[in-house]
């Protein structure tokens, strides 16, 4: 259904973002807020309209024709449809809590208009992602969520180290942009367009050798591994912590991380024509949830901990769409935005509550200052853990079933040809995923040990105390919304006739994606996989539980004499860094270092910005010898000048 | 020898072109006013001299161009042009004089500004 107003829901929060960028400094304190949190909620309201209104079918909106080059029309079109609107009311549902939660959070920074003025920018850049209706249109959004993102990691951007960190998310988030660019480049070239229609239309052949939309599929991956944090890109993701806390839970948790995992399932026909690709995309997923949480598991920092945790659960939704199963990426995708914004909003009200303190060695003990605070902290990591049928227990359930019954990789092999078959990766996927499942319940009730049980460490002349209800209300909406996420995440022979089934994201999506599950819907008996969840999910509670509860940092102190090394490593991040630093940072430094001195100073500033000053001066030079004034001088040149003439006139002509 | 013997146009101009070098390397080389001028002299008449051996060896005889008397006639322009230009120049040198005390060519370099 054609209609006109869909440009609307990015628009506005675009205009909150010019007014408060523009004229913020001048308009009092009420007025900007208004401006940020009225547009977010109208882009809401309007999304809800479209959501009620699309039923089964989509909204559709031509806004204006962008640019034509040659055989290449690119229209500025947005798409409703079930997964974008439901996206779409996460993103700006999740982000207008989150605004309203910076009210109290940003109240004393003097950059209160610059700070809101940025995260509506976000949430225009954002909406643009999730309702482009072609790959243009995507990358706008893209590259703008990035701008977003880098602006606001470098918030405080007087601090060398957080203007550090928001550089080094730019940069790598570049190298993934890079990829997908070249992607939409082979999919031009040989599809003709770029919307999402078409490249629906295009009928993809399914085949393992690695022709054009396999290599699509590969370098539009890449730029997934960027902006969501996968192996070997993650790196930014960590450090972009550097940020204002509620932009880590809008930007670095619920939404702009997860546009790879969209946009891999808006995509779902290309992906599914090249198996290889998504065997990458899962083994990628799997590694990256299990790296990930190795490192959650011995940092004391309570947002890296969470970072990480972003990364582990974003590898998640990746093994989710690797394996076939768009829908349950694309379910711990939803649910994931509400209890990870959760949680990272209950550390950003912790931190406040201690005075900017993230160091967990110095929490402990606070679940008498804030019991608001504590007790959707405890909802929130409840669900992530997955022990009580939480949303997450559903969804990530979801995925490692998935994972084990796929048919994705039944007949693929190594090579095209040899005899080995990949059928096994299925399983090894979900028993890695597993793994890392009981190490995310560990990190996460270590985390929350730390910060929650136990005696108050820190200092005595920091007095903790719960934060004002502008930040607590935002945290129980997120509690509330996490554990009714559950819902989404129901089997559908539980709800089968109920009213519930309409709610399953499994028929939500229906007919969305190019095929709807991994394996077959026949063979898949939840109760075993259920039963293995919570066992694992239970056994991460009962380790952190033994270690941590009654001992507080003491249980770390057992587990480093255990494992010394192994622990060292972890809490350096598997020099992940410094390797990179030594293999790529450096190398790049020095050449570009030497092209600095050879091609920019030498070449460009000495040949050319000074040697040509240089020799227009040394001809100067030489003709002023011959105006020193000496009228005797003139004479003699004149004279030779006259011999010369007539040499050439008399003797040689 | 012929050239020893006979009287030819080229022994005029040998002469001429001598002194007239003779002169040119006075102007250029020495520093004193007086002498610049003594030298203009010198090179003005080789010129002279010049003028005087095509007079009396024309090149193309019977000219219709002009008589004998043309290179004589133009030696006595030279000679008021010389005496002008001598009065002139001994004039300039004074006035040169009293404002620097000097008549040292080399030292009156204000024409490059």
């Amino acid at each position: 259904m054609e209609v006109s107003w869909l440009h609307l829901i990015p628009l506005l929060p675009l205009i909150g973002a010019a007014l408060n960028g523009i004229a913020g400094r001048w308009l009092p304190k009420a007025v900007v807020y208004a401006v940020a949190l009225s547009t977010v909620w109208l882009s809401f309201a309007l999304g809800l309209t479209a959501f009620v209104q699309l039923g089964e079918g989509q909204l559709h909106e031509l806004a204006f024709n962008w640019f034509s080059v040659g055989s290449l029309h690119v229209d500025m079109g947005f798409t409703v449809d079930r997964l974008s609107g439901a996206l779409v009311l996460v993103v700006t549902g999740v982000g207008g809590v989150i605004h309203a939660y910076s009210m109290g959070y940003i109240d004393e920074d003097p950059g209160y208009a610059r700070y809101f003025s940025y995260l509506n920018l976000f949430i225009a850049a954002m909406l643009t992602l999730v309702l482009g209706d072609n790959l243009v249109a995507m990358f706008v959004g893209w590259e703008g969520v990035g701008l977003c993102s880098y602006l606001l990691i470098g918030f405080w951007f007087t601090d060398e180290e957080k203007a550090y960190a928001g550089r080094k998310a730019f940069i790598v988030n570049r190298i993934g942009d890079f990829g997908f660019l070249i992607g939409i480049f082979i999919l031009f070239a040989h599809v003709g367009g770029l919307s999402f229609a078409q490249l629906g239309a295009a009928g993809f052949p399914v085949t393992q050798a690695w022709d054009w939309p396999q290599f699509a599929a590969l370098c539009l991956f890449i730029g997934a591994t960027g902006k969501s944090a996968q192996l070997p890109l993650y790196i930014w993701l960590p450090d972009a912590m550097a940020g204002p806390t509620p932009v880590s839970a809008l930007i670095h948790a619920a939404t702009m991380v997860t546009a790879g995992v969209y946009m891999v399932a808006r995509l779902s026909h290309l992906f599914v024509a090249a198996p290889g690709v998504m065997a990458v995309v899962a083994v990628i997923g799997a590694l990256t949830a299990i790296w990930a949480a190795l490192i959650g598991t011995s940092q004391n920092d309570i947002k890296k901990v969470l970072a990480y945790s972003t990364v582990s659960q974003l590898g998640y939704m990746f093994i989710g769409v690797g394996v076939g199963a768009f829908f349950a990426g694309t379910m711990h995708l939803v649910t994931h935005a509400f209890f990870k914004a959760c949680l990272f909003l209950g550390a950003g009200a912790v931190i406040h509550g201690l005075h900017g303190e993230q160091d967990m060695e110095r929490m402990g003990g606070l679940r008498k200052y804030m019991p608001s605070t504590r007790m959707t902290f405890l909802i929130a990591t409840v669900a992530i853990t997955g022990i009580l049928p939480l949303s997450g227990f559903f969804s990530k359930d979801e995925i490692l079933g998935q994972a084990l019954h796929t048919r994705a990789f039944n007949f693929l092999t190594l090579t095209p040809g040899s005899g080995v078959h990949l059928g096994f990766l299925g399983p090894v996927i979900y028993v890695v995923g597993s793994a890392a499942a009981f190490l995310t319940s560990f990190y996460m009730w270590r985390c929350y040990f730390l910060t929650f049980s136990g005696e108050y460490r820190g200092p005595d002349d920091v007095h903790p105390h719960e934060s004002p209800a502008i930040m607590t209300v935002p945290l129980w909406i997120l509690a509330v919304l996490s554990v009714l996420g559950l819902l989404l995440g129901l089997p559908p022979s539980w709800v089968h006739g109920t009213w519930l089934e309409g709610w399953t994201w499994e028929h939500f999506t229906e007919g969305l994606f190019s095929r709807p599950r991994g394996g077959g819907a026949e063979e898949f008996a939840p109760y075993l996989g259920y039963g293995i969840a919570l066992l694992v999910g239970w056994a991460g509670w009962a380790c952190s539980y033994a270690l941590y509860y009654k001992r507080g940092l003491a249980g770390d102190a057992a587990l480093t004499a255990r494992m010394a090394g192994f622990r060292r490593t972890l809490a350096n991040k598997f020099y992940v860094d410094e390797v990179y630093g030594a293999v790529v940072v450096r190398p790049m430094w020095r050449f570009a270092k030497g092209l600095w001195r050879v091609v920019d100073a030498t070449i460009i500033d000495g040949l050319f910005v000074n040697g040509i000053p240089s020799m227009v001066a040394w001809f100067g030079a030489m003709g002023r010898r011959f105006q020193n004034g000496d009228v005797q001088r003139y004479a003699a040149v004149t004279a030779l000048g006259v011999a010369a003439l007539l040499y050439v006139f008399l003797v040689r002509g | 020898m012929d050239f020893f013997h006979q009287h030819q146009a080229q022994h005029y101009l040998v002469l001429a072109s001598l002194l007239f070098a003779l002169g040119a390397a006075g102007v250029v080389l020495r520093r004193n006013a007086i002498i610049v001028l003594m030298s203009i002299e010198l090179m003005l008449n080789a010129v002279n001299l010049t003028f005087l051996a095509f007079s009396r060896f024309p090149l193309v005889p019977n000219s219709p161009m002009g008589s004998f008397l043309s290179g004589h006639a133009a030696v006595f322009f030279v000679i008021a042009t010389a005496a002008a230009e001598a009065a002139v120049g001994l004039a300039i040198i004074i006035a040169v004089f009293r404002s620097r005390t000097s008549v040292n060519v080399d030292e009156f370099d204000t024409l490059k500004l």
